[in-house]
C-alpha cells in the first residue's frame, strides 16, 4: 500500500501537470534523494535482524576466540593459589600447526571424509532422481520418510544406532547371521563403517531434498525434447538432470564437508563403544572439547579451532573451485 | 568495562544483602526493630544446589521447619553437569553463588578452580558425627574444604547358580578370583566383566592395595601411577585379560549388559548399595540367585579394606555462612535427618553412608528378592560400608587426566598395550600437564 503511495511521488513517474508553477518542482528534487535514501535503508533494514545475529553469535565469537588464543592461563605450586593470564602471541597457534595428536586426527577425518562425502552426494542424487522420475504423489510420501533421519537429532540417532548395532540385543548382528555373516559392529575395525553409515542415514535425507527441489525446477521442455529424440529416461538423467543440478550438488557437497569435517556427536558416543580405538583426540573437534572442558586449556582449544577452521575454510575453498571449474 | 560491570553487580549484591537484613531484622527482631545497627537477628538463608529430585526439596522443607536458625532454600538442578555448568556461570558473574553445592567433581578439582572455601573451623566441632572415612573424603592438604561424604563401599555380588554349577566358593582374596575365572573360563564362563570405557575397576583395587597417585609433598605435588601398590593391582587386571578371564560388555549397551549380566554367564561383579535396586529390577532372570560377600583382598593385606570414592559436597568462596551450612550437613546425620530424606516412591531413606554406624537403615537399600539372603547382603554391605577407605587422592587436574587414562584402559582392555604400559603413559601425560599449567610436581 505505502509502496503504490510513494510511487506516485517518484519524480520521474509523477504525471506532468500543465499550468502548475515551475516553483512547485523544486521540493519534489529535494525529496528524490532523501526518498531513495530512505528506501535504501529500509531495503537495508531487513537485513538488520540477520546481520545482528551474525554479529553477535560469529563475529563477535571469532573475535574473542582469536583473543583467547594469544594468551595462556598458568597457576603455580600446589595450583590452589588464583591463576594468570599472560600473553603469548602465536605460541598457541603453533604449537597447534605442530601438533601430531590434532594432524593425525585431522588426516582420519579427512580420509572418512574422501570416502562418506561423495557416498552422500552420490546416494542423494540417486534418490532425488528416483524421486523425481515418480508421480508427485509418490514422490511427496517418500520425501517426507527419506527426510526423517534428518530430523532426529544427532545424539538422539547414535544412541538409536547403537542399539541397531549391538551384537547382543540389536536386530542386525542376527540379520546378517542368516546370511551366516558375524558382524559385530561394535568392533574396531567396523567403527568407521559403523559411524559413516550412521551419518550417511542422517544426511541423505536433506541432500535428496535440496536436490529434488533443483530437478523440479528443470524445464519440461528439454525432457519432451530429449525424448523425442529418442532419448532413454536413463540418459536424460545423466545428460540433463545432472548438469542442471551441479549448482546445489556443489552447495551439498560444501556443507557435507564442513559437516564431516567437525564430526563430533557420533565418535563421542561410539568411544564407550570401542575405546580401544576411539580416543579422546580421536577427531579435531573431539580434541578441541576434551582440551576447552576436561583438561580446562581454553586458550589452547581456541587456537585449535581456528586452525580447523583455517583448514574447513580452504578446503571448501579449493572443492569449490574445483568443482565449478568443470561447468558448462 | 568489567570493573564497571563488577561494580555494579556489588552495587546490586549490596543493596540485596542490605534488603535481606532488613528483611530478617523485621522478621526477627519484630517490636525490637529500633536497634538498626545491632547484629541483625531471625534465622540466616543459604541456597543449596543439588540434583536430587526425588528427595532434595522434601528434606529441606523438614529441615526448615524442625529449627528455626537456618532457612534453606533447595534450587533442583537438572543433573550432575547441568549443576556444574550453572555453578561456573554463577562464579563467572559474580553472583548468585549459593552456599553449598553437590559435589560435581573431585574434591581437589573444586579447591585448584578456587572454588571451594577451607571450612575447616566450621566443620571440627562436628567430627564425631562422622565416620572415618567420611572426614578423610572431605579434606584436602589436611583442611577440610568439602562436607564429611560417605565414600560407597564396593562389596562381590556373585551368581550363586554359576558358583554352584562349577562347584567354586566365593573367592576371598584377588589370588582365589583369579583361580575361579580360571574355573569358570573352562566352561565358557566369565569370572566378571570389564567395561573397556570404564577405568573404575583398576582405581578401585589400586585404591584397595594402598596406591597414591598423588601426594602433596611440601609446595609440590608427587605423582606416582606406578607405585608398588598399582602395580600389584595392575598385575590382577592383566591376569584377568591375559588369561581371558573376562567379557567387554560396554555400559553403552545397558538392555545387553543386564540381558549378560542375567544369562548367568557373568559370574560375579563389584558393585555399591545403590546400584542393587537397578540390578533387581533388569535381573529378571536371576533374581534371587545372587549373593552378597566382602570383596575379595590382596593376599597380603594387614586388615579388611574396601575401595570406594565419593565427591562431597562443598561450600563456595563467598558464602558467608559455613556454620548454618553444618547445621544443615549435621541434621543429616540425626534420625530425623535421615528420615527426612525417606523416598515416597520406594519407601527407602537413603542409606546415611557419612555416620559411623549406618548399620540400623541398611535393611531399606537391600530390595528383596534379588538376594538368596537379605540379613547377610545387608550385614555384608554396612561391613563394606565400616572398611571404606574413603580418600584417594585424585590430584588437582583429575579433568584432564581421567579421559586419558579412558584411553589407555581401553587399549589396554583390548590386549594392545599392558596395564602396566597404559599406567605409565598416563603418569607421562600427569607430568606434561601438571608442566603445561605451571604446577609444581616431582615423580
Amino acid at each position: 500500500m505505502s509502496a503504490s503511495t510513494t510511487t506516485v511521488d517518484e519524480p520521474g513517474l509523477a504525471p506532468p501537470t500543465p499550468g502548475r508553477p515551475p516553483a512547485a518542482s523544486p521540493p519534489v528534487r529535494r525529496r528524490g534523494p532523501r526518498w531513495r535514501t530512505l528506501q535504501a535503508l529500509k531495503g537495508a533494514s531487513f537485513s538488520l535482524p540477520f546481520l545482528a545475529g551474525f554479529t553477535l553469535f560469529v563475529l563477535v565469537p571469532i573475535v574473542m576466540a582469536l583473543r583467547e588464543s594469544v594468551y595462556s592461563t598458568k597457576t603455580s605450586g600446589l595450583g590452589f593459589g588464583g591463576s594468570t593470564v599472560t600473553f603469548v602471541g602465536a605460541d598457541n597457534l603453533l604449537r597447534a600447526g605442530a601438533d601430531t595428536v590434532f594432524w593425525a586426527g585431522m588426516g582420519r577425518v579427512g580420509l572418512y571424509a574422501v570416502v562418506v562425502v561423495p557416498l552422500t552426494q552420490v546416494v542423494s542424487l540417486g534418490m532425488a532422481l528416483v524421486l523425481d522420475a515418480a508421480s508427485r504423489r509418490v514422490g511427496a510420501r517418500f520425501r517426507i520418510a527419506l527426510l526423517l533421519p534428518y530430523m532426529v537429532p544427532g545424539i538422539v540417532a547414535t544412541m538409536i544406532w547403537i542399539y541397531l548395532y549391538s551384537p547382543v540385543v540389536g536386530p542386525l548382528h542376527e540379520f546378517f547371521e542368516l546370511f551366516g555373516l558375524d558382524v559385530n559392529f561394535y568392533s574396531s575395525s567396523l567403527a568407521w563403517v559403523s559411524i559413516g553409515n550412521l551419518a550417511v542415514w542422517g544426511s541423505i535425507g536433506f541432500n535428496m531434498l535440496i536436490l529434488y527441489g533443483a530437478l523440479q525446477a528443470v524445464p519440461h521442455e528439454i525432457f519432451e525434447a530429449a525424448r523425442l529424440d529418442g532419448a532413454s529416461e536413463a540418459r536424460i538423467a545423466w545428460s540433463i538432470k545432472v548438469p542442471f543440478v551441479r549448482g546445489p550438488l556443489v552447495l551439498t557437497s560444501l556443507l557435507s564437508i564442513i559437516g564431516t569435517l567437525q564430526i563430533f556427536n557420533e565418535p563421542l558416543l561410539f568411544r564407550a563403544v570401542t575405546p580401544e580405538s576411539i580416543t579422546k583426540d580421536f577427531t579435531p573437534a573431539m580434541m578441541i572439547f576434551n582440551q576447552a572442558f576436561q583438561v580446562g586449556n581454553v586458550n589452547y582449544a581456541t587456537a585449535l579451532s581456528i586452525v580447523l577452521a583455517l583448514v574447513v575454510g580452504a578446503g571448501s575453498a579449493v572443492i569449490y573451485r574445483f568443482l565449478n571449474r568443470s561447468e558448462p | 568495562m568489567n570493573i564497571t560491570r563488577n561494580r555494579w553487580l556489588s552495587l546490586v549484591a549490596a543493596a540485596t544483602a542490605t534488603a535481606a537484613l532488613a528483611g530478617c531484622s523485621d522478621g526477627g527482631a519484630g517490636a525490637g526493630g529500633a536497634t538498626a545497627e545491632a547484629e541483625p537477628e531471625g534465622p540466616v538463608t543459604i541456597e543449596v544446589w543439588g540434583w536430587n529430585a526425588e528427595t532434595g526439596q522434601q528434606y529441606a522443607e523438614a529441615f526448615n521447619a524442625a529449627q528455626d536458625d537456618v532457612v534453606v532454600e533447595y534450587v533442583l538442578q537438572a543433573s550432575n553437569t547441568a549443576t556444574a555448568t550453572n555453578f561456573r556461570n554463577a562464579v563467572e558473574a559474580g553472583s548468585a553463588v549459593p552456599c553449598l553445592v553437590q559435589g560435581f567433581a573431585p574434591l581437589t578439582t573444586m579447591v585448584v578452580n578456587g572454588w571451594a572455601q577451607d571450612i575447616t573451623d566450621a566443620v571440627e566441632p562436628s567430627a564425631d558425627l562422622y565416620s572415618k572415612g567420611a572426614l578423610a573424603a572431605a579434606q584436602v592438604n589436611e583442611r577440610y574444604y568439602g562436607l564429611p561424604s560417605g565414600a560407597d563401599g564396593q562389596f562381590l555380588i556373585v551368581n550363586t547358580a554359576t558358583y554352584d554349577k562349577f562347584g567354586v566358593d566365593v573367592p576371598t582374596t584377588w589370588d582365589e578370583f583369579l583361580e575361579a575365572g580360571r574355573t569358570f573360563k573352562a566352561g565358557g564362563v566369565d569370572v566378571t566383566n570389564l567395561a573397556g570405557e570404564d577405568p573404575s575397576t583398576l582405581m578401585n583395587l589400586a585404591q584397595q592395595a594402598g596406591a597414591e597417585w598423588f601426594a602433596i609433598d611440601g609446595d609440590q605435588w608427587k605423582v606416582n601411577f606406578t607405585d608398588d601398590a598399582t602395580l600389584e593391582a595392575a598385575e590382577v587386571v592383566q591376569t584377568l585379560i591375559d588369561e581371558d578371564l573376562v567379557s567387554n560388555q560396554t555400559y553403552q549397551d545397558k538392555p545387553a549388559l543386564y540381558s549378560y549380566f542375567d544369562s548367568g554367564n557373568m559370574a560375579s561383579t563389584t558393585t555399591q548399595w545403590w546400584s542393587i535396586t537397578g540390578l533387581q529390577t533388569n535381573l529378571v532372570q536371576s533374581a534371587g540367585d545372587w549373593k552378597a560377600a566382602p570383596i575379595p583382598q590382596f593376599a597380603d593385606a594387614d586388615e579388611t579394606v574396601t575401595p570406594g570414592r565419593t565427591t562431597p559436597s562443598f561450600v563456595p568462596e563467598g558464602c558467608e555462612n559455613p556454620d548454618a551450612v553444618m547445621t544443615f550437613v549435621d541434621w543429616g546425620t540425626t534420625a530425623e535427618g535421615i528420615e527426612a530424606g525417606r523416598n515416597p516412591e520406594t519407601g527407602a531413606v537413603g542409606f546415611p553412608t557419612q555416620i559411623p554406624d549406618p548399620s540400623e537403615y541398611v535393611a531399606d537399600v537391600v530390595p528383596e528378592g534379588f538376594f538368596t539372603d537379605d540379613a547377610a547382603a545387608a550385614d555384608v554391605i554396612v561391613e563394606a560400608q565400616a572398611a571404606t577407605v574413603g580418600k584417594f587422592e585424585l590430584g588437582p587436574n583429575y579433568d584432564a587426566w581421567f579421559p586419558e587414562l579412558q584411553d589407555q584402559w581401553g587399549k589396554a582392555v583390548a590386549g594392545e598395550i599392558t596395564v602396566e604400559e597404559a599406567l605409565a603413559a598416563v603418569q607421562k601425560f600427569v607430568e606434561s600437564d601438571l608442566e603445561s599449567k605451571g604446577i609444581a610436581h616431582t615423580s
